[in-house]
């Protein structure tokens, strides 16, 4: 498992053009905070979870690579999750890194008046941003446990648009359409949560329980996925 | 030690999509045996590969190592694979990528490095081309690590998918030594491979796969060997009479538009008769070999 994460870790950081897209994203996020943009939280950051995250699975099977390690001693579960948790390595170093560079960057600017960019709120938005970003992820983990290259990204974003239609006429229909949302893709004001405030409530519970059925299904098909490669 | 019972895999669901890729593909690989896959592009070897892995899941028949399947941990931690093409993390520098690998198969971290620069030496990979990524690395260079991670803890089963692929006559030479190595230890040794002369070379039974079909099996060495050939070159003018000499000794032979007469021979001794008859007839003998003549097999000659 170790190796898996590590190998994830190496691989997005030492790809120059994902380094440099993060690069970017940090940079466009520092300059948001130090001009006072970012009072609300992070406004581009979190967009990093799909660059991080996208065929993640597909593209190891395309290339070879995951045949290559299922040929050494490696379950498949290992494998897979070794992946998830390298995403969300990788993502918790970026964040981690952003943060503190907003921090050092608007203090030493002298402009931390423009926005709330103490330690303790920078942790909470980090941590906002991450749990989020982790329900995105095990979504385009499982996706990409059967659709080809970042083919995931598509179906995250068929889901989004599936489960916020515009509200339905029949009152019945609404009702499911909500329900369906609330624990397909339920939201946490993680914010607030992780202030005490609501951390054991029913949205919390539903986050947790629909993050667990993205991951074991995704381990699932997983589990059964057929991995060719080459040619006869 | 390996057994395939009745293997049949079939791509795609209708139509003309749907690809028959093995049909009741039965056979046994031995203990230290080493096995050729000998077939045209598109007959099923890759796959057949793929289901001897554990790749793919064969919709009818068994497929057991040592009656175990075959993506059991137990089998894979004593598996040695190399891909047709090696497609790994193309970032990734050649050290980082054997280092990886040695350690999933179970080794010792401290010892990475010595064992990855010993694993480079096996291959002639070197040393400077290790702190490369493998994106800079050639088609033949990326074969010669591929093949130091797949002789990482000295496997006892070898799936070669193409291993000389892309190589120099230094890299094929290299390779055919460490498959030799590989074998003289009592490895198993499943080789998928178009280089037949190769083949030959290092392999104790080829079979033939077409349309997903196993249409023949050759053993080639040991007492048992159902394909050599005895080929003598002699002068044009003198092959009629050393046509007669080795008839005389009881070898059926044929003559080709070389001025080569083929013949089967049973052992090496046999050929040696041949020869000894050759040369006391004062028939002058050019050439003498024994060989499987894979190609002849192969492009459907297999007559002689």
């Amino acid at each position: 498992m170790i190796e898996m994460i590590r190998r994830f870790v190496r691989q997005k950081f030492g790809s120059p053009g994902l380094a440099a897209a993060l690069a970017i994203f940090a940079i466009i996020e520092i300059f948001t905070f130090a001009n006072g943009a970012g009072r609300g939280g992070f406004v581009i950051v979190h967009w990093a979870i799909f660059v991080l995250a996208a065929g993640s699975v597909s593209r190891d099977i395309s290339s070879g690579a995951l045949q290559m390690i299922l040929s050494r001693p490696i379950r498949r579960t290992e494998y897979l999750f070794g992946r998830y948790l390298g995403i969300l390595a990788s993502y918790g170093l970026f964040l981690a890194v952003t943060s503190a560079l907003i921090f050092f960057v608007v203090h030493l600017a002298g402009r931390s008046a423009a926005a709330d960019t103490s330690p303790l709120s920078l942790v909470l938005l980090a941590a906002d941003v991450f749990l989020t970003g982790a329900f995105q992820a095990a979504i385009l983990l499982m996706f990409s446990t059967f659709l080809p290259g970042i083919a995931d990204l598509l179906g995250l974003l068929v889901l989004f648009i599936v489960l916020n239609l515009p509200p339905w006429q029949k009152t019945w229909l609404r009702n499911a359409a909500e329900a369906a949302r609330e624990n397909i893709l339920p939201t946490v004001s993680w914010n607030e949560a992780l202030r005490g405030q609501g951390i054991l409530g029913a949205a919390t519970g539903r986050w947790v329980f629909a993050l667990t059925v993205y991951l074991v299904l995704a381990a699932l098909i997983f589990s059964r996925r057929e991995l060719p490669y080459g040619q006869d | 030690m390996i057994a395939v019972a009745g293997v049949s895999k079939t791509f795609g669901r209708f139509g003309a999509r749907r690809v028959q890729a093995l049909d009741a593909v039965t056979l046994q690989v031995r203990r230290g045996e080493t096995l050729g896959l000998i077939g045209p592009n598109g007959a099923g070897k890759t796959t057949l590969l793929s289901c001897l892995l554990g790749f793919l899941k064969p919709d009818r028949g068994v497929i057991t190592v040592d009656g175990k399947q075959p993506d059991d941990l137990s089998v894979r931690a004593r598996t040695g694979y190399l891909p047709e093409r090696l497609g790994f993390d193309r970032d990734l520098p050649g050290k980082a990528f054997l280092a990886f690998h040695w350690r999933l198969a179970g080794g010792a971290p401290r010892r990475a490095a010595a064992e990855v620069e010993a694993a480079a030496d096996r291959v002639g990979l070197e040393r400077p081309a290790l702190a490369r990524p493998l994106r800079g690395y050639s088609r033949g260079m990326l074969q010669r690590i591929g093949l130091a991670q797949a002789l990482f803890h000295d496997p006892e089963l070898l799936f070669l998918d193409e291993p000389a692929s892309g190589t120099d006559p230094r890299g094929v030479a290299l390779v055919r030594e460490r498959i030799l190595e590989a074998k003289a230890r009592g490895a198993t040794i499943v080789l998928n491979s178009h280089q037949l002369a190769e083949v030959e070379k290092v392999c104790d039974r080829v079979v033939f796969i077409d349309s997903g079909r196993l249409t023949k099996s050759e053993t080639l060495r040991g007492d048992s060997a159902t394909r050599r050939r005895g080929l003598v070159r002699v002068p044009a003018t003198d092959l009629a009479d050393a046509a007669s000499v080795l008839s005389r000794e009881g070898f059926e032979s044929r003559a080709d538009a070389n001025g080569s007469l083929r013949f089967p021979v049973g052992s090496d001794d046999d050929m040696a008769r041949a020869v000894s008859a050759l040369a006391v007839a004062g028939v002058p003998v050019y050439e003498a070999k024994i060989s499987a003549e894979l190609e002849e097999l192969f492009s459907g000659g297999a007559g002689a």
